[in-house]
């Protein structure tokens, strides 16, 4: 009998499971939910319910009537909408409508472009005709910006936004993410495609060779980072991008400002919402390389070519059968499911939001993965007339787990690529084949194997709350506090088995463990004072804000496990390897202001200050004072304004200073580490640590200063249907911080950061949209673009800042040099190939070169092909990005697209490199086989040899091409079912959808994906290791109302 | 309207300034935890023993001797580079260039060692609470380790800038270089003083360090580089004649249980080496890396019965004890069919140890040196008692009356894959003893093909291009590059 219930029980869990594509939620999980909800919205549910329960019971009414202007002209395309429902309509071509509310409470919301929203209740009547008036504050849209919000059209700084609705419910792992393409003079690069992958975001072009990634501030609360923060809770986004916006962000906001805000419950009855979408993903693309007898004819073709011995291997035929194309093994099918739960509602006194989000990413290879659930509760609550205290909280719990693909020494990618084709994955006796059969096929562990054993977990857990009191001492001024915590613990844990079987050994296990973490508290007060008097508008806050950063953490790991069982891997049961603990601290104190000033509504100014003492700087160099100001003119609201189509006009300009204090810590300090570990005895076994001085002090050390211009013209027409905005900008960076190149002769410590370098960018940001309604037809196009210069204005003198090399052979690829842009590739120049002898004796001097060898060209003039030939051959910065979005609707069909693009870019492609490098022990790409074999079969792939004479692989344009792609990012067609059909069925809105992601992509560029991000911070970008490409995925969604 | 305020918002004003008084009024303050500033290290004995300690941990770095310093070594006679270092073939070759990855890789390694021991030479004179003969110590350890810094930068680059305590002090780090001959008087005064210095053996706790022998040892080879063969005689004898006998048994020295023997004067310690040569040394399929292969030419040098031989490299048909199993080493487990040995153990498992030292001076050494100098100095005959030494200890018949050749042959076979064959045919080639052009010239098939050497230019390997480029013009290039 029990086991009866059990099963009763289980079968509908499971169909709970299916309805919610959640395979791994747990009963235990299911219980917590429950009570969770019941505490938070059994109160709500209380006060809404007898509302609801009317609503259930009473029939349907249909309502009538016709919608016009105020000059009586019907307008068509209206729309309906009973208020706090998806139930709606939309006004035919005489403005007419009809509409089936539920009860005579129901509340009528009227709207139409560019005219004031009207709300009308049911009440006993069935027809309603209403007249809308032209909406003078179009504009008034709001924007939320440092400390306030402003209203669009006084805005005089360059604020870009982006609604939370344009990116819902897509597939992907970060709010970051959801910023590609979508605002001029925001550049996204995500670094690989890993489920829950890291991007870096460049607002206004890269503005230092340090960290540039731009400050956060969710609900108030500035962080580094939104990881955690889930993409379908935000209301919306405003980037601060010119110096007059983001200054009273001071020390923090050289790298621009990205203001997120949550959203919050609105008054009215209980909603409740269920978001949810499943799918797939595949890889887009993979390299075409090599089968088994051709690569053994290329490697026996390449001793010939030296004139030595081909070895043996290369002449077995058991190694000369394809077998395995490790690409195709190693990329599997992901999945991406999410789903969303919200309860929010409230009343005159308080308002509510309860979310609950789970997201699961898992990759297109086995064990690449990434989840992530999330908890939110926003609310508002009035205490008394004067006492208002709002409240937000966000807490996640994300995992991921994830692979090496950015070395070109043992990446996963980059081993599938090259491991050989001709041996299985398993041998018939079940073990992974493996390279130990020869050296000749180079150092490469199976990559299934790789995968196979990869046991790596990280889990972060996200805290980020704040509270915000505020006190309305007169209607005018209020005094406003917010105190928030940001706290995240990242623990990870990893296991590697001992590995004797496959050619990289690891000749002892390990287990690793390490737990951080990261508290901030941030404690706020300000006063806000806002008044009209006659025709003078303004608007001032200013006030305290103090924020401190703690750190802590420790790791250890163990070696020698004596039991490999999964369930075994803990680091008691082997030997101490090595242990570790830290701790550190910042703090962050500040006083700040602004004034914003209208005169008749024409002529605005804007004017801030920030004063920021940071510890990162020695006593008495800690204070930085960032001072912005902006004009605007509303030339369209001067009386002498009259352009035909010409709605809007307004034009701004303003300069400001601001600050990037990202930087590390104590570096006015000479420190001494200890840790290093020397053995002597007669066998080694005395341990003893050494202390060596780990740093120089520079006791002057500052934050970097960004110097940024700006001028932008916003423009409407036809109605407002179109509008545009343009922005330039001169943003330089002064007292870039640069640590003089390390002259040899001081040692490997680095020499102290000194604030000596420039850098320039300037830029042109455009946006358009355009939207328009033609009777149950709606639709909206909008375009964005950005054009970035970026300049390295100046270095210490005379030198250049390095960057990583690539792979077995070391090579240099990317250079920064003055007058040029960060991170530019730098190398030879080729000039095809030597055909004949004669084509190498009329050329300079290139040691060792043969035919069939790369020509490579004389730079310097010195008849000699060296070192000395190298120059910039290709930038990593784009001329221009843009993304394009569309969307239409009809009658209950919507359509999304989205597209992203970049222009006027370069790639290195280093896997290329060598992939085409014969010298090396691995599998080639299958271009090889184009190669040169005698004069005039190739211009382009060199002969193959064992031999590296002539250095064909060098760095050189060869292997540069273009990055310039267009990429279809999104595609979304939905279909909401029609209300008469939902509310049969108890819902208040049905809407499913298909969503596809990265659906296609155009594009010269012939590696796995043109997106590579970065690889060595700023200094070196767009060079292909073989990264995680990114997946294309389809989804199928729900969006559900009750 | 004054009082309305105070009675609304007296109570919620006052929590809130109690909040904004109760602030963290240290918030900016900051502490270096974990870590020590310079200006409160330096405090006792211990503080200096740990800055010494840190001067020998750079030895263990892949740029030091986990692999870097014995790629020099493979421009030899008895080495091919092996290996995927694309670089290292260039170096092989004699077709490098001054951006050679490997040409660079070592520099800042070894300033880094100096500078540690210019810090030790700069602050430890002034503690005072610390044992005298601790202080004397770790002061010879320092001069030491200057020294051999110098001393392998004098026999890769040949001059090379000069930093002494005086350069740290004044923060002058780009100087013009030292001519050879300073860079060897440096060298010479610092080991010189080193003898002053050291014990002339150390604890069992302290087996590793320098003692006596080793800064002799060391001075007897840069007097005979310098054919001061009277002084090489001096300070050798003082090895010779000191607590520093040969080894029992020739493989002591590279069996990790007996690594510190007194035969070792100075190692690379070895202990959970990350970058450990052994994992360059030995087969790919036995867990290492492969690279450094003997060639053929190398084990033809080996008399018949040599048990030196079978100490030092594995050849086809050896057995080879691999934990519990007994495998044979076949030809084709490395790029020539022979591997070095004498960094290679296995443990129990099965698995490649990894705590072998890499020997960088032996007692055996300094007699085939003394050896040498006598034989230069007194003709043939003159260096038969320490070449006999030698032999005796791995029972090879005597010679009598040996001149260069029988020491260039026991030096090859004594000191194969411990760094020296290149720079000994470098020396006997100054001397007009060999005829190193003649000796790379000759093609000995794919692993030993003819190699161009250029006198005098490949005597010293170019100066790193990216050193030249940052001195703005302060650092020459060797001559040649």
């Amino acid at each position: 009998m029990k086991k009866q219930e059990h099963l009763v029980f289980s079968f509908y869990l499971q169909k709970w499971r299916d309805l919610c594509f959640l395979p791994k939620l747990e009963i235990k999980h299911f219980l917590v939910l429950c009570i969770l909800l019941f505490g938070l919205g059994a109160h709500e549910v209380r006060a809404n319910a007898s509302i609801f329960i009317d609503v259930l019971k009473q029939d349907p009414i249909t309502v009538r009537g016709n919608i016009t202007d105020s000059q009586g002209m019907p307008l068509s395309g209206a729309s309906v909408q009973e208020k706090n429902t998806s139930n709606g309509a939309v006004a035919d071509f005489d403005g007419n409508y009809t509409i089936e509310v539920s009860s005579s409470n129901a509340i009528l919301v009227f709207s139409y472009l560019g005219m004031q929203t009207q709300e009308r209740t049911v009440g006993q009547s069935t027809s309603i005709n209403v007249q809308l008036e032209e909406d003078a504050n179009f504009l008034d849209e709001v924007v939320v910006v440092g400390y306030g919000t402003t209203a669009k059209k006084d805005v005089t700084g360059a604020i870009s936004s982006i609604k939370g609705d344009d990116f819902k419910n897509l597939p992907i792992s970060g709010i970051d993410k959801a910023l590609q393409g979508r605002m001029a003079g925001v550049q996204v690069v995500p670094n690989g495609g890993a489920p829950g992958g890291s991007v870096a975001i460049r607002i206004r072009g890269t503005g230092t060779v340090n960290n540039s990634e731009p400050l956060y501030v969710v609900d108030g609360i500035p962080t580094a980072n939104i990881d955690g923060v889930n993409p379908n809770d935000i209301e919306s986004i405003q980037v601060l991008k010119d110096a007059s916006a983001s200054a009273i962000y001071g020390t923090r906001a050289a790298n621009g400002v990205v203001i997120v805000t949550t959203r919050k419950g609105k008054s009215g009855k209980l909603n409740m919402s269920v978001d949810a979408y499943t799918g797939f993903s595949n890889v887009g693309k993979t390299l075409d390389v090599l089968d088994a007898p051709t690569l053994a004819e290329i490697k026996r073709e390449r001793y010939a070519n030296d004139g030595i011995p081909v070895n043996p291997i290369w002449q077995d035929a058991q190694y000369q059968t394809q077998l395995t194309n490790w690409q195709d093994a190693l990329f599997v099918t992901g999945k991406t499911q999410n789903v969303d739960l919200n309860l929010s509602g409230g009343n005159d006194y308080s308002t509510y939001l309860f979310g609950l989000g789970y997201y699961n990413e898992e990759g297109i290879i086995e064990k690449s993965a990434a989840d992530r659930v999330s908890l939110r509760i926003n609310s508002d609550h009035k205490i008394k007339e004067w006492l208002k205290i709002g409240q937000t909280m966000s807490l996640s719990s994300r995992t991921s787990n994830g692979f090496n693909t950015t070395s070109a020494q043992n990446g996963l990618i980059w081993s599938a690529i090259r491991f050989h084709p001709g041996l299985p994955i398993k041998d018939s006796d079940g073990n992974y084949s493996s390279n130990q059969i020869s050296g000749e096929f180079g150092d490469i562990n199976n990559p299934l194997f790789e995968v196979d054993i990869q046991d790596a977990d990280r889990r972060d857990t996200r805290l980020l709350a704040n509270i915000t009191p505020e006190i309305s001492i007169t209607p005018d001024l209020k005094f406003k506090a917010n105190f928030g915590v940001d706290y995240t613990i990242i623990d990870q844990r990893s296991f590697r088995p001992q590995v004797l079987n496959q050619i990289r050994t690891t000749n002892e296990n390990s287990a690793n463990r390490s737990y951080d973490e990261q508290f901030s508290f941030l404690m706020e007060y300000f006063l806000t004072y806002d008044k009209i008097f006659g025709d003078h508008r303004i608007g001032v806050v200013g006030g305290y804000t103090q924020q401190s950063f703690d750190y802590q953490g420790f790791s250890a790991s163990a070696k020698n496990l004596p039991d490999e069982d999964p369930s075994q891997r803990l680091l008691g049961t082997g030997e101490l390897n090595n242990m570790g603990e830290y701790k550190a601290h910042d703090g962050l104190e500040s006083i700040f202001g602004r004034v914003n000033y209208s005169f008749m509504d024409k002529y605005l100014l804007t004017a801030t200050v920030r004063s920021d003492e940071s510890s990162k700087f020695a006593e008495g160099n800690r204070t930085g004072v960032f001072p912005a100001f902006s004009l605007g003119w509303r030339v369209s609201e001067e009386s002498f304004f009259d352009v035909p189509f010409m709605d809007n006009l307004k034009v701004t300009g303003g300069w400001g200073e601001l600050g990037n204090q990202n930087i590390d810590r104590l570096q006015y300090l000479a420190r001494i580490s200890r840790g290093q570990r020397y053995s002597l005895g007669l066998d080694g076994s005395v341990d003893v640590v050494g202390a060596n001085q780990s740093s120089f002090a520079n006791t002057d050390i500052s934050w970097e200063t960004v110097r940024m211009t700006n001028f932008g013209v916003d423009m409407g027409f036809l109605d407002n249907r179109l509008t545009s905005n343009f922005n330039y900008f001169i943003k330089d960076t002064d007292d870039m911080l640069l640590r003089p190149p390390v002259i040899g002769s001081q040692g490997s410590n680095p020499s102290p950061y000194l604030n000596i370098g420039k850098v320039r960018n300037k830029g042109l940001e455009v946006e358009l949209n355009w939207q328009d309604t033609k009777g149950d037809f709606g639709y909206s196009v909008g375009a964005n673009a950005s054009f970035v210069k970026n300049e390295v204005v100046k270095l210490v003198s005379g030198t250049f800042l390095g960057s990583s090399f690539y792979g077995r052979p070391n090579q240099e690829i990317s250079r920064t040099y003055e007058g040029h842009p960060i991170g530019t590739f730098y190398g030879w120049r080729a000039d095809g190939l030597f055909q004949t002898q004669a084509d190498i004796d009329a050329h300079a001097e290139q040691p060792g070169a043969v035919p069939g060898d790369v020509r490579f060209i004389d730079i310097n003039n010195d008849n000699v092909i060296d070192d000395k030939d190298r120059e910039i051959i290709g930038s990593p910065h784009p001329k221009m990005t843009y993304g394009i979005n569309a969307s239409a609707n009809y009658k209950g069909f919507d359509l999304t697209m989205f597209f992203l693009g970049v222009a006027g870019v370069d790639i290195y492609n280093a896997d290329r490199m060598q992939g085409l490098d014969a010298s090396y022990p691995f599998n080639l790409y299958s271009d090889i086989t184009g190669r040169w074999t005698g004069p005039g079969t190739s211009n382009e792939i060199p002969r193959v040899s064992t031999l590296r004479t002539n250095l064909n692989h060098r760095t050189s344009d060869l292997f540069i091409e273009k990055g310039d792609f267009l990429r279809l990012k999104n595609l979304t067609v939905g279909y909401t079912i029609p209300s008469d059909i939902t509310d049969k069925i108890g819902l208040s809105r049905l809407r499913l959808y298909v969503t596809g992601q990265n659906v296609f992509t155009i594009t010269g560029y012939s590696g796995f994906d043109p997106e590579l991000g970065l690889t060595d911070g700023n200094l070196q970008q767009n060079v292909d290791f073989a990264q995680f490409p990114q997946a294309r995925t389809y989804l199928l969604g729900a969006n559900i109302g009750f | 309207m004054i009082n309305i305020i105070k009675n609304r918002y007296l109570l919620p004003i006052a929590c809130l300034s109690f909040l904004v008084s109760s602030c963290d009024k240290n918030i900016l303050d900051t502490t270096a935890y974990g870590e020590s500033t310079s200006a409160t290290f330096w405090r006792n004995g211990d503080d200096a023993v740990a800055a010494a300690n840190a001067m020998y941990t750079l030895l263990r770095e892949e740029d030091s001797y986990g692999h870097n310093e014995n790629v020099f070594d493979n421009c030899a006679d008895d080495i091919f580079r092996a290996g995927d270092h694309g670089y290292e073939e260039a170096m092989e070759n004699f077709t490098m260039d001054a951006s050679n990855y490997g040409v660079r890789a070592g520099w800042k390694n070894k300033y880094e060692m100096i500078n540690r021991a210019n810090a030790v030479l700069i602050n430890v004179p002034g503690i005072e609470d610390m044992d005298e003969t601790l202080k004397n110590r770790v002061l010879g350890e320092a001069h030491f380790i200057r020294a051999f810094g110098y001393w392998r930068f004098s026999v890769i680059y040949g001059g090379v800038p000069l930093i002494l305590e005086d350069n740290i002090i004044e923060s002058n780090f780009n100087v013009p270089k030292a001519t050879l001959a300073e860079v060897q008087a440096q060298i010479e005064s610092d080991l010189i003083a080193a003898v002053s210095l050291l014990p002339a053996t150390h604890t069992s706790e302290n087996l590793g360090r320098p003692n006596k022998g080793s800064a002799n040892g060391l001075l007897a080879k840069l007097y005979l580089y310098q054919e001061d063969f009277d002084g090489t005689i001096a300070a050798g004898t003082e090895v010779i004649n000191g607590p520093y006998p040969l080894a029992d048994n020739f493989r002591d020295n590279f069996t990790p249980a007996t690594e510190n023997n007194p035969e070792m004067l100075f190692a690379a310690q070895g202990s959970d080496w990350v970058d450990n040569p052994q994992y360059f040394v030995t087969p790919r399929p036995w867990g290492g890396w492969d690279f450094h292969n003997p060639v053929q030419n190398v084990v033809d040098e080996f008399e018949d019965g040599d048990p030196r031989l079978e100490y030092s490299l594995y050849k086809p048909g050896d057995m080879v004890q691999r934990g519990p199993e007994l495998t044979e080493f076949t030809a084709d487990l490395t790029q020539t069919g022979f591997s070095l040995n004498k960094f290679t153990t296995f443990n129990d498992d099965g698995s490649l140890s990894n705590q072998a030292n890499v020997p960088i001076l032996r007692s055996a050494d300094v007699y085939l040196l003394v050896a040498e100098a006598k034989i230069r100095k007194n003709g043939l005959g003159a260096g038969d008692d320490e070449i006999n030494a030698v032999r005796d200890r791995v029972g090879l018949p005597f010679v009598s009356n040996a001149g260069m050749p029988e020491l260039i042959h026991e030096r090859r076979v004594e000191l194969l894959g411990e760094n020296q064959r290149h720079q000994d045919l470098m020396r006997w080639d100054k001397a007009g003893i060999v005829d190193i052009v003649e000796i790379y010239g000759e093609d000995r098939g794919q692993f030993d093909p003819v190699r161009v050497f250029v006198r005098p230019k490949n005597y010293y390997f170019p100066i790193p291009q990216n050193e030249i480029d940052l001195s703005n013009g302060v650092l020459i290039q060797n001559p040649g590059y």
